[in-house]
């Protein structure tokens, strides 16, 4: 009789769920339009308690942009101890699948990472999931010109950028001292290096292709060497002028193909993630890593070896002979940062946070005196001298920079060009397509 | 017998049988290393310090193992709370699966009634149906429903996705179990429920056994629902682990290893005291279908 | 009797429970996916119904949904005619050794399923790596250095390295088949052969075989549909990489949901994935039995 009783249970259960069910199917006929209901506090809650659910890109807690995350995090929760933050953390591929899914079911946590790109966050905003944020909050913020351009949408503010963002050669000196290298400052020395490298067993440079959006930035970078002209690679992607025709684009991707021939990617960087490619370069077996300003924290993280610490260093992107662009023409824009969901429950306690997270003396002044970024506001006042050797270097380029080029190419657009274009240099970098195959089909995919 | 030499033939046949065996042993041997190999590999490398994975080496002796690898598996990988979290949401799955499709494989081939056969191939049908299929629909319908971060939102695309292949092994089995002992009990009066879970339920045991490991093996290994439906840590189940680790300790191969290796010993050691139950349980429904 | 045999109300209990979980889980999104497909949701805002546009572009057009086609195909192939044909081999022997060794390699075979695809795949992606992959250094020790390749991420190779890596996975399962199926063989049908004067490739084809023939035909339409199927070995390994050498349909449309924004088109590369699905089982199913 128990076991009567109890599928009599599971019955009148599975019942419920039915009616649940037909509830969603009704609702899912509707259009999707943002809700202002949520699910929120548990009945056993005290009633002031809020809870704030965190979306972050930055899984490792631990170092870098993490870690100042965290510590900022924690001490709003001291301060605020009736506040709880809820961080879910996920690696950047991830991340934007798992965010698209929250997009999709109109369930955006309160507050998240995002994208200051047109391919990431413009129809966020259009579409009114991000909270509108009022510019006078900022106005002692000290965000550079420009850098939150990308943060709006018709002549309102939905976000704030966290970064400088620049692309970065970082380099090994003891391995090109120990093999008697030069470091690159053009585009045949780089593949000398490469050469050199391959003759002696060593990986030259570290890049992590399965990311893909990496490739588009190598490339990005080999257009300005060689036009000169931020514009050129925008131009192509707008359809203005294309890809297929364009000399200096034509040029570039040659000069891709070349590095590719030379060896100068990690053996397997086609299957390389992120953490794959960096690795190779802390581990001190490859000699140069491509990757973003956010990374100089590597030069202050105590995990990574003494020897490593003392001998990183970064460098511009090598200018190309006879190319027009100069060594401080440079791929820079503001990519990562900040916005607050519009559904939000707890909206306003949100864009608390958020102006706490990015007020000056947090992110800025304590990611920069702690060596884990490169902040999208003014750090002049915060120098104290203890920088480390790669945020000296990185802030160097920065001052003396003569053109950046926003936001990069592949994400100028919105859609599916992101996807599309980023397959294509896979392919392209992974030898499954030719020059002309590549350009054609760069062309194929622009959006009309 | 084209062999036989002069001297005894039948000395030759025997040698030549012992020569196959040691073949066959040998070959099986080989096998052995290519499947467990790997593992040991992965295990080794969790116990050194992560560089030493660029010597030259492809085994190294962890003269001071490198415990603080499982340390960190331990504590920053959360792998007990997400060994807790499998085990609730596998047992209950599994639990939910077995109770559900007894019933239902009685109700499609004891009861008469039109339709059965109907209903039966629409639910086998679900076995061709791809899970990720799904996914996309399931979210929403998942978040909608505000489940989308509980553990009903893996308990119920579990049981749904496995309720075919199980019903399918039970509906195979109940076809080869006799009516008579049933007849008779409800000729006495006895209600078909009570008798689903006092007779039938015992007689169907090496079925009920098979669906535990089969389904207990795909739920326990399962990832990308765990991946996609759920978004805080209290629930992830431990494939999640890996991936979540494999982010935060990125630059740690050593501590990646020994989060992979803590959530493979479960399964593992599972495997090694239930063994011949598992591979007889998997074996009966192969040849069952 | 009949009448309790009848009885809706117990009909009711039984089967509904099952039926209704079945069809909330996995009847219920498949429609919702047809109907997304029918629309233009970019996955965010309002959309509009575009009726069977992304269907045709699915079947029609997409280059990439035919790769992951012919990938799942060829790894199909290698399924049935490597690993079934060496499960079936290690069958026959293990068998044929007996005792605590048989046992032995038994439990040995089948360790590779019981361990998560996560960690298998994860594993696997270290083990092929060419910087530090156990792989490499093992063809550099045997002086085979000059195999050495990059196998996760050459355009040629990559495709053979995965499928190689799901057959390793699978391998216990089809061997603890023809294992079971092999155990199933009464032992007068091998002595009489025995008696008969069989060699042992005699008894494999005159016997074993075609005994085995249902326990084959069980075991190959499995391999097919699974290899339709696969996904988180692609997803966790390659991601469909190099380019989109190694796509698989499950990845893809998740990437096409996920990661291009295109969610009312991966709703419609799930619909056809599913019809896909479906007449292949039916074909392979017509197959056998007509071989019957």
């Amino acid at each position: 009789m128990k076991l009567l009783k109890k599928s009599l249970i599971a019955v009148v259960i599975m019942a419920m769920l039915f009616g649940l069910a037909a509830c969603a199917a009704e609702k899912a006929s509707n259009s999707p339009t943002p809700s202002t209901t949520a699910p929120e506090d548990s009945p056993e809650q005290q009633p002031e308690t809020i809870t704030i659910n965190f979306f972050s890109n930055l899984p490792d807690r631990t170092a870098g942009q993490g870690l100042l995350e965290q510590t900022i995090l924690d001490n709003y929760m001291k301060e605020n101890p009736h506040i709880t933050i809820k961080v879910e953390a996920l690696q950047d591929e991830p991340y934007k699948q798992k965010f698209q899914s929250y997009v999709a079911s109109n369930n955006l946590p309160d507050i998240f990472n995002v994208w200051g790109q047109p391919s990431f966050f413009q129809a966020v905003m259009e579409k009114g999931y991000a909270a509108e944020l009022n510019p006078d909050d900022y106005k002692d913020y000290g965000f550079f010109e420009g850098s939150t351009t990308d943060f709006s949408y018709n002549g309102k503010l939905y976000g704030l950028p966290r970064n400088q963002d620049m692309t970065t050669v970082f380099i090994n000196k003891a391995i090109f001292n120990d093999n008697n290298v030069k470091i690159p400052t053009t585009y045949n020395e780089l593949v000398n290096a490469a050469k050199a490298f391959r003759a002696k067993g060593i990986q030259p440079l570290s890049i992590n292709g399965r990311d893909k959006w990496i490739l588009n930035l190598f490339f990005q970078d080999l257009v300005i060497k060689v036009s000169g002209n931020q514009r050129t690679i925008y131009d192509a992607s707008t359809g203005k002028t294309s890809f297929a025709s364009d000399p200096d684009i034509r040029k570039a991707a040659e000069l891709f193909k070349g590095l590719v021939d030379a060896g100068l990617f990690q053996d397997s960087f086609t299957s390389a993630d992120y953490g794959a490619a960096q690795n190779l370069f802390l581990q001190e077996q490859a000699a140069m890593f491509y990757m973003g300003a956010w990374e100089v924290g590597m030069a202050s993280n105590p995990d990574n070896s003494e020897h490593f610490r003392q001998n990183v260093a970064l460098i511009p992107f090598p200018t190309v002979e006879g190319g027009k662009g100069k060594i401080t023409d440079v791929c820079a824009w503001n990519g990562g940062g900040y916005a607050v969901s519009a559904s939000s429950p707890v909206k306003d306690e949100a864009i608390k946070l958020l102006n706490y997270m990015m007020h000056p003396d947090n992110w800025p002044k304590i990611g920069w005196q702690q060596g884990l970024v490169v902040p999208g506001q003014n750090y002049k006042e915060y120098m104290t001298g203890k920088e480390n050797v790669l945020q000296v270097q990185l802030t160097d380029i920065l001052n003396t920079a003569t053109s950046m080029s926003g936001t990069p190419w592949n994400d100028f657009n919105p859609g599916d060009w992101k996807a599309n274009v980023e397959n294509l240099i896979q392919e392209f970098a992974a030898g499954i397509t030719t020059v002309d195959e590549f350009l054609e089909a760069l062309d194929n995919v622009v959006p009309k | 017998m084209t062999s036989a030499g002069y001297d005894s033939p039948l000395k030759n046949a025997k040698t030549k049988a012992r020569a196959l065996r040691y073949i066959q042993i040998i070959l099986c041997a080989l096998m052995t290393v290519g499947c467990v190999f790997p593992l040991i590999w992965l295990i080794d490398f969790s116990l050194v310090k992560a560089n030493e994975l660029f010597g030259k080496n492809f085994l190294v002796w962890p003269k001071e193992p490198h415990w603080e690898n499982y340390y960190l598996a331990l504590t920053d990988g959360k792998v007990p709370q997400y060994l807790l979290n499998s085990v609730f949401v596998s047992f209950v799955s599994v639990g939910l699966i077995v109770l559900l499709s007894v019933m239902m494989s009685y109700g499609f081939t004891r009861m008469k009634w039109r339709l059965s056969k109907v209903f039966l191939n629409i639910v086998l049908l679900g076995f061709m149906i791809p899970i990720h299929a799904t996914l996309l629909s399931n979210f929403i319908t998942f978040s909608r429903l505000h489940i989308q971060d509980s553990p009903m939102a893996l308990i119920i695309p579990y049981v749904a996705f496995n309720l075919p292949q199980a019903t399918f092994i039970m509906t195979g089995f109940m076809d080869s179990v006799p009516k008579e002992i049933e007849e008779s009990a409800l000729m006495d009066g006895c209600s078909i429920l009570r008798l689903l879970f006092t007779i039938v339920f015992p007689v169907l045991k090496p079925a009920v056994m098979t669906v535990i490991i089969t389904s207990f093996i795909n739920v326990w290994n399962e990832f990308i629902m765990a991946a996609t439906y759920l978004t805080s840590d209290r629930f992830r189940t431990l494939p999640f682990s890996i991936y979540n680790f494999a982010g935060m300790y990125s630059s740690n191969y050593s501590a990646q290893f020994a989060v992979m290796t803590l959530s493979a010993l479960p399964s593992l050691i599972a495997y090694v005291i239930l063994n011949k139950h598992i591979t007889k349980g998997i074996a009966a429904g192969a040849v069952k279908g | 009797m009949d009448r309790i045999r009848r009885n809706k109300l117990v009909i009711f209990v039984l089967v509904f429970p099952g039926l209704l979980v079945f069809t909330f889980a996995v009847l219920y999104p498949i429609f919702m996916s047809a109907y997304y497909g029918m629309t233009d949701w970019k996955g965010i805002g309002e959309f509009n119904i575009v009726g069977f546009e992304n269907y045709r572009k699915v079947i029609f057009e997409d280059k990439i949904f035919r790769t992951s086609l012919l990938n799942a195909a060829a790894l199909a192939f290698f399924t049935v005619f490597v690993q079934h044909p060496v499960a079936m081999f290690f069958a026959i022997i293990t068998d044929k050794i007996g005792g605590k060794l048989e046992s032995f390699f038994r439990a040995v075979f089948f360790v590779p399923c019981v361990i998560s695809i996560v960690v298998t795949s994860k594993m696997w992606v270290n083990v092929l790596n060419s910087n530090y992959g156990l792989l490499n250094k093992i063809l550099d020790a045997i002086n085979l250095g000059f195999l050495k390749q990059d196998w996760l991420g050459h355009k040629d190779i990559a495709l053979f390295s995965v499928i190689f890596v799901i057959m390793w996975q699978g391998f216990g399962y089809a061997y603890l088949i023809y294992y079971s199926g092999i155990k199933g063989i009464p032992e007068e049908l091998l002595e009489a052969g025995r008696i008969d004067g069989a060699n042992s490739w005699q008894q494999f084809s005159k016997i074993t075989f075609p005994m085995l023939k249902p326990v084959i035909m069980v075991n190959v339409s499995i391999a097919i549909t699974s290899s339709l199927k696969q996904m988180e070995p692609i997803y966790l390994m390659t991601n469909g990489g190099p380019g989109t050498r190694t796509q698989f349909v499950a990845n893809y449309l998740y990437m096409q949901a996920f990661s291009a924004q295109k969610y009312s088109y991966a709703n419609a590369i799930a619909v056809v994935f599913v019809i896909v699905c479906l007449i292949t089982t039916v074909v392979v199913q017509n197959i056998f039995r007509s071989r019957d």
